[in-house]
């Protein structure tokens, strides 16, 4: 059960960080992103369409599937762009211009899945089948007790995921570029001033968040149902936004708040399941993440800190 | 002095004039839109202007070839106006918050909550009197919208908590909890729904026999279109609304104007929370008669964006609902009728909506392309 509790824990947690991970990406950089639900989403499509088309053309059975996260990462990558060019181009207010992505993202994936379906597959279907992501164990590390979970019968893109995690880092704590990017969401006159574009460093903030999001939406596309579907539109991109808000919009405050959530489901289903309770059970388990987000601000309203400037349009002219 | 703007332009005019801009630019919103879905029907191979008939047709706004028994185009139309009530208190208590600086993104969360409060204790109390009961249902409905609005207002002036994040939480906790109580209580084992409620209690009157037709009556609809009447002068009549939409303006620059802005706030979400309740109840008890657990509805997202295209303006909103409504109600007879995916109206709304984040950059654009073009 405890084996079950981490598989499923981290299974979930992991494709929630990487997308987290993106909103903090373009959240530090001070464009406010609820747009993170569409941009999964949409980066999820490309993934999946990349499958229904592509997937029988590789001898290969696990090189389109990790084509698949790299596709779905560009169209995730595409579709931000769009919510740049209205926040960032277009001066628009980025809640309602995340609100408007995310409407347009539901809308836009769902007529395309239907069309090309019904064009190129002839069969009346929303979903496009991707297949199972493969899955792996280390040998002798998935024996120890309690912690072997952590080693056994894990997906191969939590790897991934870990890898993104460290670069991801770095880029936004130890390089230049991502002294520029959290400096624009802090002080963008200051920025501005040492002769720094602050639109373009934060346009490169969103697409960079679409990117990661792009991913996250296709991990979690094979980690639920192994195909997309309307169903990818969850909730996924609001719990991430809970999760970086709980993190304090630092990636290792966000990590550990991504696991809590990721734990807090699994732990809830395989206790729910242990006691044989109904599966109505699971949705007060589901509120957890949330009430614990609204808790904590409500503690820590003072030492949580959002980026100074975030949700501000740039303007050269103010001060 | 904007009419001494003279240029040979007269579109140019119209866009650009700050007079008219608040209905020009959502027009010209609506136009591009519409532009833009027509080259997409035309892609996927069919006739657009087929497509956007049977969209209106669909909605009861143009007569269709032919209809069942007891149906026509006023069946149609009052059910689009069923759909359209809800809609339109939504979008008010959106354009309410958003007047005054504040988000509401919580509007689904608090449908829910104050729809589901309002069936269990009166919607399945099927012995009371309807006269008694239907206004009950409205009352309670605005209470818990209100108290679940003010809960955000509260939190924001209390712990300085954003109200979008706030309102995204409250929604999940709300539409998890709630789905608990009616999948252990209140479900009915067929439908996998909350069970029906009476129609002792419910806001639309349904098969109602008028001059051969059968219709549904929204008896809310009035109320709304009144309320947002009302709201109207409200905003730009009263000393209040003026000052809501100072605090909108400017928030410290009407603290030093001596606004109580905290007081405000918690005022303004009240107002909104208890419009979205409205809508709660509008929807979960009048255009369906049961809740489907473990879902927002969509219309509390919308809303934002119907208050965006109706330039958070009370009368626009009640147009911009329409519009929205119509297109989102038309969609499964164009299917039919034109041969176009039906998720393509949800496309266009998308578009639509779109094209009116973007209102304040062409607002803009558009007054200094005038004025430049009034220089030369």
């Amino acid at each position: 059960m405890l084996n079950n509790i981490i598989i499923d824990g981290l299974s979930f947690a992991l494709p929630l960080l990487i997308i987290a991970i993106g909103g903090i990406y373009s959240e530090r950089s001070g464009i406010t992103n609820l747009a993170l639900e569409g941009l999964l989403g949409f980066g999820a499509f490309c993934g999946g369409l990349f499958m229904a088309f592509f997937s029988s053309h590789f001898a290969a059975a696990n090189v389109p599937v990790y084509l698949s996260l790299l596709i779905a990462s560009i169209g995730g990558t595409i579709y931000a762009a769009l919510f740049a060019t209205l926040c960032i181009v277009f001066k628009a207010n980025q809640v309602i211009s995340g609100v408007v992505i995310n409407i347009l993202s539901v809308a836009l994936t769902g007529f395309l899945t239907r069309q090309i379906n019904q064009n190129f597959f002839n069969q009346p279907s929303d979903k496009f089948q991707i297949g199972v992501f493969p899955r792996t164990s280390i040998p002798v590390l998935k024996d120890i007790p309690v912690l072997g979970g952590f080693f056994n019968n894990f997906y191969l893109f939590e790897v991934i995921i870990l890898i993104l995690l460290a670069i991801t880092w770095y880029l936004l704590y130890k390089t230049r570029f991502g002294m520029h990017l959290r400096a624009c969401g802090d002080n963008p006159q200051s920025v501005d001033a040492a002769g720094i574009d602050v639109n373009k460093v934060r346009f490169k903030a969103v697409l960079i968040s679409g990117a990661l999001s792009g991913i996250g939406g296709m991990c979690f596309a094979y980690s639920i149902s192994a195909n997309f579907s309307p169903t990818i539109y969850m909730g996924a991109g609001f719990l991430a936004i809970a999760a970086l808000i709980f993190g304090n919009w630092r990636i290792m405050p966000t990590f550990v708040a991504c696991l809590i959530f990721g734990f807090a489901r699994s732990a809830g289903n395989e206790i729910g399941k242990a006691m044989q309770l109904s599966s109505s059970f699971f949705d007060l388990t589901m509120t957890l993440p949330y009430v614990l987000t609204l808790l904590l601000l409500i503690f820590f309203s003072d030492t949580n800190r959002a980026p100074r400037a975030l949700g501000e349009i740039y303007d050269k002219g103010k001060r | 002095m904007e009419n001494n703007l003279k240029t040979k332009n007269p579109l140019l005019r119209l866009l650009g004039g700050t007079k008219y801009q608040f209905i020009s630019i959502p027009i010209f919103a609506i136009i591009c839109s519409l532009i833009v879905s027509a080259i997409i029907i035309l892609i996927v191979g069919q006739n657009p202007l087929m497509a956007y008939k049977g969209l209106l047709q669909g909605a009861g706004v143009l007569s269709k070839n032919q209809y069942a028994a007891y149906q026509g185009q006023i069946t149609d139309f009052m059910e689009t106006l069923d759909k359209m009530t809800p809609m339109l208190f939504a979008s008010l208590a959106v354009a309410i918050a958003m007047q005054a600086g504040l988000f509401n993104i919580g509007v689904s969360g608090q449908m829910l909550i104050s729809g589901f409060i309002a069936t269990i204790v009166i919607g399945y109390s099927r012995e009371m009197s309807p006269i008694l009961a239907k206004p009950l249902v409205a009352v309670i409905g605005v209470i818990v919208g209100a108290l679940a609005g003010g809960l955000i207002g509260f939190l924001k002036i209390k712990f300085n908590i954003n109200e979008v994040v706030s309102s995204i939480m409250l929604n999940y906790i709300f539409q998890y909890v709630i789905s608990f109580f009616i999948n252990t209580k209140y479900v009915d084992p067929v439908t996998r729904q909350s069970r029906n409620i009476g129609a002792n209690a419910r806001l639309t009157l349904m098969q109602v026999e008028i001059a051969d037709f059968k219709m549904r009556i929204p008896i809310f609809f009035i109320v709304a279109i009144l309320i947002a009447i009302v709201m109207y002068f409200f905003m730009k009549r009263t000393d209040h609304g003026l000052e809501i939409s100072a605090i909108g303006f400017n928030r410290d620059a009407a603290r030093y104007a001596g606004i109580n802005v905290k007081r405000r706030t918690l005022y303004v979400m009240l107002i909104s929370g208890g419009l979205a309740g409205l809508a709660g109840v509008t929807y979960y008890l009048g255009y369906q008669p049961s809740i489907l657990p473990k879902s927002l509805s969509s219309i509390g997202f919308d809303s934002i964006a119907v208050s965006l295209l109706g330039s958070n303006n009370p009368l626009g909103i009640i147009f911009s609902s329409f519009l929205i409504t119509v297109i989102d109600r038309g969609a499964t007879y164009m299917r039919s009728a034109a041969g176009v995916e039906q998720e393509i109206a949800a496309l266009m709304s998308g578009i639509i909506l779109l094209f009116s984040a973007m209102g304040t950059y062409m607002k803009q654009k558009f007054s200094d392309l005038l004025i430049r073009n009034r220089r030369r």
